[in-house]
């Protein structure tokens, strides 16, 4: 019965206290408040300042605006016009990516730009594919439990309640989900494509248990938000407003509550006070080329994400932190995480035109916890992908052709269909955000990402590899391609239960300034192999509720150390590690 | 005549690793395609052109445009230039898609990716070292002009190379050779794969807002405007040939 009444109910109820989907327009794609958001008088006092209007800035912002708070939200992108700016082509969305320049090193770069960085009001969600997985309860003990990574200082129940309410604003559709903590979603499971469906089956004889979703699209309306079209370019921006960002789901309301966005305002540093140690407020230019401005604040938050959020702390450099803000443990831009995301395609007699539909479709997580079979710790999630031909032409170069053959499989682009996967890439502290000699064009030295990959992460790379593989041939796919690749941030400032080893507290607040919070994805300590954007959100939906109701700013240091590390050390951890 | 539910031109899954000559394919009925050729000859991706979205629409015209003079790279580089683009992508003939074109104009615009390896100068440099190394190769291998004066043959097998990281000498020390490779072969793609030609050749169905796609499969995978792949031999001999399906 209980179940019969959810299912009656599915799509029908929205979120409480966020009006986004409401003030949105039907026949325009404009922010609605931009015209006619508040404007803080220059030299101000605001209560809190953020930098970045991404998946972290925008929920913390929203939250907290709703409480009365005075917010300015600097950005360095533009404010988006996307009936306007935003296109159905590949090479035309080249202004969604964060494409200054960042220096890249290690053992194994990352590619960034595209791949994993956005830029503007929105942040990278404008460009993300949609897929909005929650992390697993295990995600938050793997050293504990795992012998690997790191533990949080925070567990799985206290984002659990910050991961239903964000679902129910994005809002999140799919079956229901099985792995990790059990859940069910607000909306029903899109249709899948012709292309997935041959993946699905594919999995299926191997006995791969696979659901469709959970991606952050709307399947059916959501206030004045309208059903997805399955015109397949999600991440060109969304033109449709069917897809989650912030853009849609947290800053209409947010600008309805009194926050300003400065777009184009590119913070330089965090201003602190010497004789204090407090934050006052965060410098930055409006123009390049333009005077440095101070904005005031009681509060600073910092939200530019795994690269800038660390690039900015050790850019602010002053007397007191010599060696940059937050950092006289050396602690600030390590352990930063990518996911690795190797892909496979694979040929079949059918035309499948996998353009068609949203890229994210159908998922796997049943093997994202540890295995010791498999030989090593830990895990990867299997997800389908849809590359449009730009994408699937850098795939195809990537197993090897050129010239001809290149040709010969791109016109062939339609009879194909591809898998990828997910990895959990372990926390390493020489995989860190430094400063670089290079400035960019405000005159700010850019930062440079070290990253190389351990034995565990080739181990796990090398098998999932092998799994997508094998599902493309139980399908069986007449030929198979494979691109090694990596997606996604995390990292890079994380929270932890001491300052010598971690940047934040567990309430996101700075060990070194009272007063600085990071509220981004660079205070996660481990990644999982789910997208982080769904994680972003609900952290910094929690961090608002604390900083709203005081908690956030508790000196006790029990309550800073954070209770994640003393409940994964219960006897039934311990028995599973053993195992 | 060309069955393309069967998989034997796909050049992983034949002995040389080589695709059979481009003559198997149709020639493009209708519309434009990258040296005529393609897979579906009587789809135009251009015919759906008014049901697009106007910023859509002028970002995917202007590449329709006649190209305009490179600005980036010097009248010295441009014939080298223009030879590795047509190699790189296999054009030999008319008509072409202006990858060299989309190039200089991302290079000259400063329209980088927003990264750069530690080991490799700016992307602008690596492009010009690539020119002038390819050319380098050209004159001590085959003691040809430059690289836009060696034969064809020779100019694929020093691509292959540099495909392969296996050149050195001159210009090659200064660069990762593979990171070279990649970061030439981005731009390449990028500029070829954009263009509404390389659609017609692919099948690519476009852009699709605010008109969105309705046939996602199982049953259908084809919208009104689009078309399968299909042969323009005329049907008529290829059933006295005994060529057809029966």
């Amino acid at each position: 019965m209980a179940d019969r009444l959810r299912g009656l109910l599915k799509g029908a109820i929205g979120p409480s206290d966020n009006d986004s989907r409401y003030l949105l327009d039907v026949h325009s794609r404009e922010l609605p408040g931009e015209d006619t958001m508040r404007q803080y008088a220059p030299g101000e006092e605001v209560d809190l300042v953020i930098v970045g209007a991404g998946a972290g800035g925008s929920v913390l912002a929203q939250r907290l605006a709703r409480h009365g708070w005075n917010i300015v939200i600097l950005e360095a992108g533009p404010f988006w016009h996307p009936d306007e700016d935003w296109v159905s082509d590949e090479a035309g969305s080249h202004e969604l990516y964060w494409t200054q320049n960042r220096i890249i090193g290690g053992a194994d770069p990352i590619e960034l730009g595209k791949n994993n960085s956005g830029r503007g009001v929105g942040g990278s969600m404008v460009h993300y594919a949609g897929y909005t997985p929650r992390f697993h309860p295990s995600d938050f003990s793997t050293l504990t439990d795992d012998g690997v990574g790191a533990d949080w200082p925070i567990n799985y129940e206290d984002l659990r309640p910050h991961y239903e309410q964000v679902e129910a604003e994005l809002p999140v559709a799919g079956q229901n989900w099985p792995w990790g903590h059990p859940h069910r979603y607000p909306f029903s499971p899109h249709p899948i494509s012709g292309a997935a469906a041959r993946l699905w089956e594919g999995a299926h004889k191997l006995g791969i248990e696979m659901r469709v979703g959970p991606v952050g699209i709307v399947n059916g309306t959501f206030g004045n938000r309208p059903h997805c079209i399955y015109r397949g370019y999600c991440l060109q921006g969304c033109k449709v407003n069917a897809k989650a960002s912030p853009y849609v789901t947290h800053l209409p309301d947010a600008l309805a509550h009194a926050v300003e966005i400065r777009a184009n305002c590119m913070a330089a540093r965090v201003e602190v006070d010497q004789a204090t140690g407090r934050a006052t407020g965060v410098v930055y230019h409006d123009e390049v080329g333009g005077a440095e401005i101070l904005q005031r604040a009681r509060f600073v938050a910092i939200a530019g994400y795994s690269i800038e959020t660390p690039r900015l702390l050790l850019n602010s450099i002053s007397s007191r932190f010599p060696h940059g803000l937050c950092n006289d443990e050396d602690q600030v831009g390590r352990y930063i995480m990518v996911q690795g995301a190797s892909q496979t395609t694979g040929r079949f007699p059918d035309e499948l035109r996998m353009y068609k539909a949203p890229p994210p479709e159908v998922s796997s997580e049943q093997f994202y916890e540890t295995d010791l079979s498999r030989g090593f710790a830990r895990g990867f999630s299997i997800q389908t992908v849809s590359p449009l031909p730009i994408g699937w032409a850098e795939h195809v170069l990537a197993d090897g052709h050129w010239g001809r053959a290149m040709r010969e499989y791109m016109r062939d682009y339609n009879h194909w269909a591809t898998i990828g996967v997910l990895n959990e890439l372990l926390p390493q502290p020489e995989n860190r955000i430094t400063i670089a000699e290079p400035i960019d064009p405000y005159g700010i030295p850019i930062a440079r990402m070290d990253y190389s990959l351990c034995e565990n992460d080739k181990s796990n790379i090398a098998h999932s590899t092998e799994v997508i593989t094998d599902i493309l041939h139980a399908a069986d796919a007449q030929d198979v391609l494979t691109i090694y690749r990596y997606a996604h941030l995390v990292g890079g400032a994380r929270m932890g239960s001491s300052p010598q080893a971690s940047v934040v507290d567990a309430n996101q607040r700075s060990w070194a300034v009272p007063n600085l919070f990071v509220a981004d994805g660079s205070v996660c300590p481990t990644q999982g192999s789910a997208n982080p954007a769904l994680t972003i959100m609900a952290l910094a939906s929690r961090l608002a509720a604390r900083m709203a109701s005081g908690a956030a700013m508790d000196d006790d240091p029990l309550a800073r150390a954070g209770t994640g590390t003393r409940q994964a050390a219960t006897p039934q951890h311990a028995r599973s590690r053993s195992s | 005549m060309p069955d393309f539910r069967d998989h034997a031109h796909l050049p992983n899954l034949r002995p040389d690793r080589e695709p059979p000559h481009p003559s198997w394919l149709p020639r493009q009925e209708v519309g434009i395609s990258p040296q005529m050729v393609g897979r579906y000859p009587d789809f135009d991706v251009l015919s759906a052109a008014d049901t697009w979205d106007e910023a859509t629409k002028s970002v995917v015209m202007a590449r329709l445009k006649d190209p305009a003079p490179l600005r980036f790279f010097t009248p010295d580089q441009e014939p080298t230039l223009r030879a590795f683009c047509d190699t790189v992508m296999a054009q030999d003939v008319e008509p072409r898609v202006p990858v060299a074109e989309f190039v200089d104009d991302k290079l000259a615009a400063g329209r980088l990716d927003g990264y750069q390896y530690a080991d490799m100068p700016d992307d602008r440099d690596t492009w010009r070292l690539v020119l002038h190394g390819l050319d380098h190769t050209a004159r001590t291998r085959y003691g040809a002009a430059g690289f836009a004066e060696a034969d064809p043959e020779n100019r694929e097998t020093i691509v292959d190379d540099l495909a392969h990281a296996h050149l050195d000498g001159g210009p090659w020390e200064e660069l990762n050779i593979a990171r070279a490779w990649s970061v030439c072969m981005r731009a390449i793609l990028a500029g070829f794969y954009s263009h509404p030609w390389a659609w017609n050749e692919i099948g690519f169905g476009g852009p699709a807002y605010p008109r969105g796609f309705m046939r996602l499969g199982p049953l259908s995978t084809t919208e009104p405007f689009e078309r399968h792949g299909s042969t323009s031999e005329d049907p008529v001999d290829a059933v006295h040939q005994g060529l057809g399906h029966g």
